[in-house]
């Protein structure tokens, strides 16, 4: 291990480390390190979903949840019927799908906003906006959503405030209804949008915004073609997250709304209904759009991205 | 500069009125929490602790509240194993084509709705028979947990010295004492956090939970929503303000055992 002392050989450290640390068979060793979490994963996760799928080719049956052995694909069939005569599973996978596309675009803008602003900050502003986003972090969703009530319900605080400084003439209905769903799921993924973004941004040089401000860049415009192409990573982790979470939300539309969504049709299904296989068919076909959808968006903010960075 | 001026008010308004979104529905939790009727308004008519009281002589809120530590626990000692090992394995062989699918395949359960998570689950620990365990529930959670830990221990690792393991090499350790006495040590403090991310993930999650838990394993998220959904009363906003307070209080426990400086580096 003599040459590792020698100045040039210190980057390559890691490469001594792997022949010190475990001789010729230092792929072995990882993987040994690995394999608990491999086994972890494949039984958790990994074949848990290949059951979801075989339950979703079998048959339906009228006593047991459904029929072991059979295969058919007659809920993938029920199901794509249905949306495609534009019946309840239509009106559900398309409130999901609005549900998720509301709340990523609200989410984004304000998050780049939060995470901008705590990038700025400095001192104890600093300090207090990101207690402000980690704080919500802390608590479950069930109580983030359900702390909405009280607020936006007719006889609720903002109402009454907005009654009272003479505002409105009559209560607005934020909850249940879609305003309040979606007030609800913003609350609940912002704050991973915000450190999403904040942790891209915080790594950035402020200085290359104030060059574009030297060069008569007006403050909108160097966001706009400054921060945001550089924070388009994190910016994409925020959407995507947003979206995922948004779309198979449950708590926010389950509590705050009264339109189906997906993830609230499932369980009916399940625990309700108790077929199994349409739920599950189901489940499926709304994760395939669902990684369509998140591969699109992908594609188009990066090249959205990757535009600004040529200009 | 009157123009400039312009946009730092809406600048400070702006952000003002984002901080006042995120914090004002924790305020009404924590204050509807000391409320003496048996509404939930912002802000109450009156004031007691009359719903305090009625939370410790309730065994349900009790037995959930057990539950959820018993569970919480569970999930960050296994999180905990499988996020280190992993984490420290794959710093080792970055290369190889096992350690870059085992990036995504941990982290691609963050992504996919809980409830399709927790269907999934369901009907895989209903074959194989662990249906109604805190068992079921803990590897649920684990699922999400460990991505965290092993992030959190990714970045740990990448910052550790690597030359120490060849000095501890020379000496004649062997990998195993190298690895408790040289590793460990240095990358203690991000294993602690990261079990607490785990604890705290598991303690708030609640969709999968749902799904799996029986009369016997229920957490407190879990009695919460079923309380909500038959009666708003101030009861969940105190068993709100406890999960809070845990939540809170395990945070600055990381932050006094770790040193302030390193957690406020991790957060920034």
């Amino acid at each position: 291990m003599s040459e590792t002392t020698s100045l040039p050989q210190i980057p390559t450290s890691l490469d001594s480390l792997r022949e010190s640390f475990a001789g010729q068979s230092s792929s072995t060793r990882a993987l040994l390190l690995m394999a608990p979490l491999i086994a972890f994963e494949l039984l958790v996760f990994v074949i848990p979903f290949l059951i979801l799928l075989r339950i979703s080719f079998a048959e339906p049956s009228s006593d047991l949840v459904y029929e072991p052995g059979t295969w058919s694909v007659e809920a993938y069939a029920g199901v794509i019927d249905n949306i495609l005569a534009f019946d309840l599973f239509w009106s559900i996978v398309s409130y999901s799908f609005l549900l998720g596309v509301v709340v990523t675009l609200v989410t984004v803008v304000l998050a780049l906003f939060y995470a901008y602003a705590i990038w700025r900050a400095t001192g104890l502003l600093k300090t207090l906006l990101l207690f402000s986003v980690v704080l919500p972090l802390l608590t479950t969703l069930v109580i983030r959503t359900y702390a909405f009530t009280p607020l936006l319900s007719p006889s609720g605080t903002v109402n009454e405030l907005l009654l009272s400084v003479g505002l409105l003439s009559e209560p607005i209905q934020f909850v249940p209804s879609t305003v309040g769903a979606v007030i609800g799921q913003v609350y609940i993924v912002l704050p991973y949008a915000v450190l999403a973004i904040y942790s891209v941004l915080a790594t950035m040089d402020w200085h290359v915004v104030e060059a574009a401000r030297d060069l008569g860049a007006s403050r909108p415009r160097s966001v706009a073609e400054v921060v945001v192409p550089q924070a388009m990573p994190g910016i994409i982790v925020a959407a995507v997250i947003s979206f995922a979470w948004s779309v198979g939300a449950y708590a926010a539309p389950g509590l705050l709304s009264e339109n189906l969504t997906f993830a609230l049709e499932v369980e009916r299904l399940l625990l309700g209904g108790q077929r199994y296989p349409t739920a599950a068919a189901l489940s499926v076909i709304m994760l395939v759009l669902m990684l369509v959808t998140i591969s699109i968006m992908f594609a188009v903010l990066n090249r959205f991205g990757g535009d600004f960075d040529l200009a | 500069m009157h123009r400039e001026r312009l946009e730092n008010a809406a600048f400070r308004a702006g952000y003002g009125a984002l901080l006042v979104f995120m914090l004002l529905p924790l305020l009404v939790v924590v204050v509807t929490s000391f409320s003496a009727s048996g509404r939930v308004a912002f802000p109450p008519d009156s004031y007691s602790l009359v719903w305090y009281a009625d939370f410790f002589e309730s065994t349900r809120w009790l037995d959930a509240f057990t539950n959820s530590i018993v569970i919480g626990v569970g999930t960050a000692l296994l999180a905990t194993v499988l996020g280190v090992l992993g984490a420290f394995g794959q710093e080792l062989e970055t290369d190889s084509v096992v350690g870059s699918v085992v990036a995504p395949v941990v982290l691609i359960p963050l992504l996919i709705p809980p409830v399709i998570l927790g269907i999934t689950l369901l009907l895989y620990f209903n074959e194989v028979g662990l249906r109604g365990s805190y068992a079921s529930i803990i590897l649920a959670h684990t699922l999400w947990a460990t991505p965290l830990v092993y992030f959190v221990m990714r970045s740990v690792f990448s910052r550790f010295d690597w030359q120490q393991l060849d000095a501890a090499h020379d000496l004649g350790a062997g990998p195993v004492r190298s690895f408790v006495h040289v590793v460990l040590p240095n990358v203690k403090h991000g294993i602690f956090v990261g079990a607490l991310l785990a604890f705290i993930i598991s303690l708030q999650e609640f969709v999968m939970a749902l799904f799996l838990s029986t009369p016997g394993t229920e957490t407190i998220p879990v009695l919460a929503w079923t309380e909500i959904r038959q009666a708003l009363d101030p009861m969940v906003s105190v068993v709100s303000t406890f999960l809070i307070l845990i939540s809170v209080g395990t945070i600055v426990v990381a932050a006094i055992a770790t040193n302030l400086e390193w957690v406020s580096k991790q957060l920034s």
